[in-house]
C-alpha cells in the first residue's frame, strides 16, 4: 500500500515560517485531518502536498515516489477547494469531465465515467446545469466528483464544508464519510472546526504555529491531550495550574491557588512521573464534573470543591454553569436528567458542590501562559478556564 | 403587495408621488436628451438628407439622386474601405496581443504595484493626442531619434524610411489605442478567481492548457469590450493616418475630410461615406453582440 510521508517539511514565506519541520506518515486509505486555528500552517501543508507551494526544506513521498518538486498537474493528487472553484463557464458535466479530457480519454469512456461519478454524488440529473444554477451543497458534490474521477491516490479537502450552513454541513459530513468508504482512497482533510475533524477522521493532527502539536485518533486527543494547546483547542476544558505537593503510588496531590490567596487540593491519577514542587496543568473536562447543591458523601477517590454559580447557560441538551471558586471560574456541563437527587433547578449566586473522580482529571506537563496567547487565555472568559492569578491585561 | 385604491386613503397621495417621481426622472434626463437630439439626431438627419442630394462645386443642389452612393461603391472607394478595415483589424489584434500580457501582469501584481502600473497606463492621456503623435514623428523621422540610435549602434547603414508608411500608421495606432484594450482586459482579469487556475492545474492541465481553457474564456467580456473600444475608433481614424501616414493609401476618415475640405467639394459623398462608416460600425456592434451572447449562451450537452 502507498502511504504518504512528509519528511522534515518546512515552508518559509519571506521570513514568516508557515510550517516548521513537520514529519508524518499517513496510511493508505486513511481519513486524516489537520486541525488548527487560522494561520497555523495547515493550509500551507495541504498546498505543498497538492503542489501549489514548493517546500523550503523536506520531502513529500507517495509510496516510494518523491513528489516534492513535481508541478500540480503531474501529481496523482486532487484537491477540493474551499470555495469549490468550479469552472463557471462550463456545465456540471464539463466540469467533471475536465480532468479526463485533459488526459485525452476516448469520448465514450469520458461519458461513462462522468455519469458514474455523477451517480456516486447523486447529481446525475443536474449534468447540464451551470455552477451558478446549483446550490452550495450541490457544488460541493460536483467538486468531489470532479476530483475523484481522476482516480487520485490522495484526495485533499481544504475546509470543504466551511461555506455551508450547519444542517447541510452535518449532512455532507456523513456523505463525505460514505464516499470515503466507497472509493477507499486516502483523504487528507483540513479544517479549523474541531467537531468536523473529530467526527470523520481516523486520525487528527492538531497544529499550531506551523508545528504538529499532537496527532492520533480523535478520542485519544480528546481524552489524553499531551499539551495545553490540544486540550484547549479540542472541545471545552478547564485548565487549572497547581503545584505537586504529594505523590502516592497511583495518584498525586496538587495544590491549586484560587487567586484570592487561598488554595485547594486536587487529587489526580497520572500518566507521567511528576516531581514534588513541579508546576503543572490539570485539564478537567466540563462534562466530567458533577454539580449539586447537596454535599456529596465523602469518598477517598473523589475530588470535592465548593463554589458559587456565576452564570447559567441553557443549551438544550445540557446546561453550562460557570462556577466561581475563589477567583477561578470553572465550567460545568450538566445534562438534564429527569431522575436526579437535585430536582429543583440551580440558581444564580447559589452555593454549589462540584465533584469528580480522580481519574477524570488529566495532567499536562505545561503551563498555559507559556503556550497560549493572551487572546486565547481570555477568549470569552468561558471557553476554557481563566486563570485569575495572572489575568491577561487588556491591550 | 398590491394596494387596492379604495381601501387606501393614501392612494391620491401615492399617485401624486408617483407622478412627481416620473416628472423628476424626466427632468433629470432632459439635458442629455436635448443634447442628443440637437447635436446628434438632427445633424445625422441632415447628413442622411445630404447624402441623397446632388454635388455642386461649393455646396449642394437640392435634387434627389443616388449618385453619391454609386460613387462610393466604385473600386477606388471600396479600396479605401478595405484599407480602413484592415488597419482597424490589425490595430485591434495587435492591441490584444500586446495588451493581454500587460493586463494579466497588472491584475496579478500586488495591490500597491497594481495602482502604480495602472497610473503608468493612464499617464499618456495627460498629454494631448496631437503632441504625442508629433513626438512619434520626431522619433520616426528620416533624421529622427530612432534612425540616429540605430545608425550609431551600427545596426543599419542608412536611415530607415518609416515615417509616412503604413507601418508608421499601425505603430502609432497601436500606441494610442493600447490603453483602451488594456483597461477593460484588466478589469475582467482582476475579477478572475485565480484558484480556478489552481483547480485546472490540480486536474492535470499545465499552464498553457489552463490559460486557453480557463483564463481566456473567462476574459471574453474584456476582450470584446476592448476590441470594440479599439476597433470602432480605429475604423474612422483620421488624425494618425494624416499625420504619420502617406497620401497614397488614404483611409476613410481622410477621404471624408477631403470631400468636405477640397474644392470642388462633394458634400453628398462625404455624407454617404460617413453613413457607410456608421453602417459598418453598427453591423460590427451587432456581430460582436451576437458572437458574445452566443459564446455566453448555455450549451446543452
Amino acid at each position: 500500500m502507498e502511504e504518504i510521508r512528509l519528511e522534515n517539511l518546512s515552508k518559509d514565506f519571506d521570513g514568516f515560517v508557515a510550517v516548521e519541520n513537520v514529519s508524518l506518515s499517513i496510511q493508505s486509505g486513511e481519513l486524516f485531518s489537520f486541525l488548527g486555528p487560522s494561520g497555523c500552517g495547515k493550509t500551507t501543508l495541504l498546498r505543498m502536498i497538492a503542489g501549489f507551494e514548493i517546500p523550503s526544506t523536506g520531502r513529500i513521498l507517495i509510496g516510494n515516489t518523491d513528489i516534492t518538486d513535481l508541478p500540480p498537474y503531474k501529481r496523482q493528487v486532487n484537491t477540493i477547494f474551499q470555495n469549490y472553484s468550479l469552472f463557471p463557464h462550463m456545465t456540471v458535466f464539463d466540469n467533471v469531465a475536465f480532468g479526463l479530457r485533459i488526459r485525452k480519454f476516448p469520448k465514450n469512456e469520458i461519458n461513462d465515467r462522468v455519469k458514474e461519478m455523477l451517480t456516486l454524488v447523486k447529481m446525475e440529473d443536474q449534468a447540464n446545469k451551470y455552477p451558478d444554477q446549483i446550490s452550495g451543497g450541490q457544488k460541493q458534490r460536483i467538486a468531489i466528483a470532479r476530483a475523484l474521477i481522476n482516480k487520485p491516490k490522495v484526495l485533499l479537502l481544504d475546509e470543504p464544508l466551511a461555506a455551508l450552513d450547519l444542517k447541510l454541513r452535518q449532512h455532507m459530513l456523513i456523505e463525505l464519510m460514505n464516499i470515503h468508504d466507497a472509493v477507499g482512497i486516502t483523504f487528507i482533510y483540513v479544517t479549523h472546526d474541531q467537531s468536523e475533524a473529530m467526527s470523520i477522521s481516523d486520525r487528527v493532527a492538531v497544529m499550531n504555529y506551523g508545528h504538529i502539536i499532537q496527532s492520533g485518533p480523535p478520542d485519544d486527543i480528546y481524552e489524553r491531550p499531551t499539551s495545553v494547546f490540544s486540550a484547549y483547542f479540542i472541545g471545552a476544558t478547564n485548565l487549572i495550574t497547581g503545584e505537586v505537593i504529594g505523590i502516592e503510588d497511583d495518584y498525586v496531590q496538587i495544590r491549586c491557588p484560587d487567586g484570592t490567596g487561598n488554595s485547594f487540593e486536587i487529587d489526580s491519577t497520572f500518566h507521567f512521573q511528576p516531581a514534588i514542587g513541579q508546576e503543572l496543568t490539570i485539564s478537567l473536562r466540563p462534562e466530567k464534573i458533577a454539580i449539586s447543591r447537596n454535599k456529596p458523601r465523602y469518598q477517598e477517590d473523589i475530588n470535592i470543591l465548593r463554589g458559587v454559580i456565576e452564570d447559567i447557560l441553557y443549551l438544550g441538551s445540557h446546561t453550562q454553569y460557570i462556577v466561581r471558586v475563589g477567583d477561578l471560574r470553572i465550567r460545568v456541563f450538566s445534562q438534564h436528567k429527569r431522575v436526579y437527587f437535585d430536582d429543583t433547578a440551580l440558581d444564580w449566586e447559589e452555593p454549589v458542590w462540584l465533584f469528580w473522580h480522580d481519574t477524570d482529571t488529566w495532567l499536562i506537563d505545561e503551563i498555559p501562559e507559556n503556550v497560549l496567547t493572551a487572546d486565547e487565555l481570555s477568549e470569552g472568559g468561558i471557553n476554557h478556564f481563566q486563570r485569575s492569578l495572572k489575568r491577561p491585561t487588556a491591550q | 403587495m398590491k394596494i387596492i385604491p379604495e381601501n387606501n386613503p393614501n392612494y391620491a397621495l401615492q399617485l401624486a408621488t408617483e407622478r412627481k417621481k416620473n416628472f423628476t426622472s424626466w427632468l433629470l434626463t432632459a439635458p442629455a436628451l436635448l443634447w442628443l437630439i440637437f447635436f446628434f439626431l438632427i445633424p445625422y438627419l441632415i447628413v442622411i438628407i445630404y447624402s441623397f442630394l446632388t454635388a455642386d462645386i461649393y455646396d449642394v443642389k437640392f435634387e434627389f439622386t443616388l449618385e453619391a452612393y454609386r460613387q462610393c461603391l466604385t473600386p477606388a472607394y471600396l479600396h479605401t474601405l478595405f484599407l480602413s478595415f484592415r488597419l482597424a483589424l490589425l490595430t485591434t489584434l495587435l492591441c490584444l496581443l500586446l495588451g493581454f500580457p500587460v493586463a494579466y501582469y497588472i491584475a496579478r501584481a500586488k495591490d500597491k504595484v497594481k495602482n502604480t502600473l495602472l497610473i503608468f497606463i493612464i499617464i499618456p492621456f495627460w498629454t494631448n493626442l496631437i503632441i504625442r503623435i508629433f513626438s512619434w514623428r520626431i522619433f520616426l523621422a528620416y533624421n529622427g531619434v530612432l534612425n540616429n540610435i540605430l545608425l550609431n549602434l551600427g545596426l543599419i547603414s542608412q536611415p530607415l524610411e518609416i515615417m509616412r508608411t503604413d507601418i508608421a500608421v499601425i505603430l502609432v495606432m497601436v500606441y494610442v489605442y493600447l490603453p483602451y484594450m488594456i483597461l477593460p482586459l484588466y478589469s475582467v482579469l482582476e475579477k478572475l478567481d485565480w484558484t480556478l487556475l489552481n483547480a485546472a492545474m490540480d486536474l492535470g492541465a499545465n499552464e498553457i492548457i489552463s490559460f486557453f481553457k480557463i483564463t481566456l474564456p473567462l476574459a471574453r467580456g474584456g476582450i470584446f469590450a476592448g476590441g470594440l473600444l479599439v476597433f470602432i475608433p480605429a475604423l474612422g481614424s483620421y488624425l494618425i493616418p494624416q499625420l504619420v501616414g502617406n497620401q497614397k493609401s488614404l483611409y476613410l476618415g481622410q477621404v471624408i475630410t477631403y470631400k468636405v475640405k477640397n474644392i470642388p467639394r462633394n458634400w453628398p459623398m462625404a455624407s454617404a461615406l460617413s453613413l457607410i462608416l456608421l453602417l459598418i460600425v453598427a453591423l460590427f456592434l451587432i456581430m460582436f453582440y451576437v458572437l458574445y451572447s452566443h459564446s455566453k449562451s448555455r450549451r446543452r450537452v
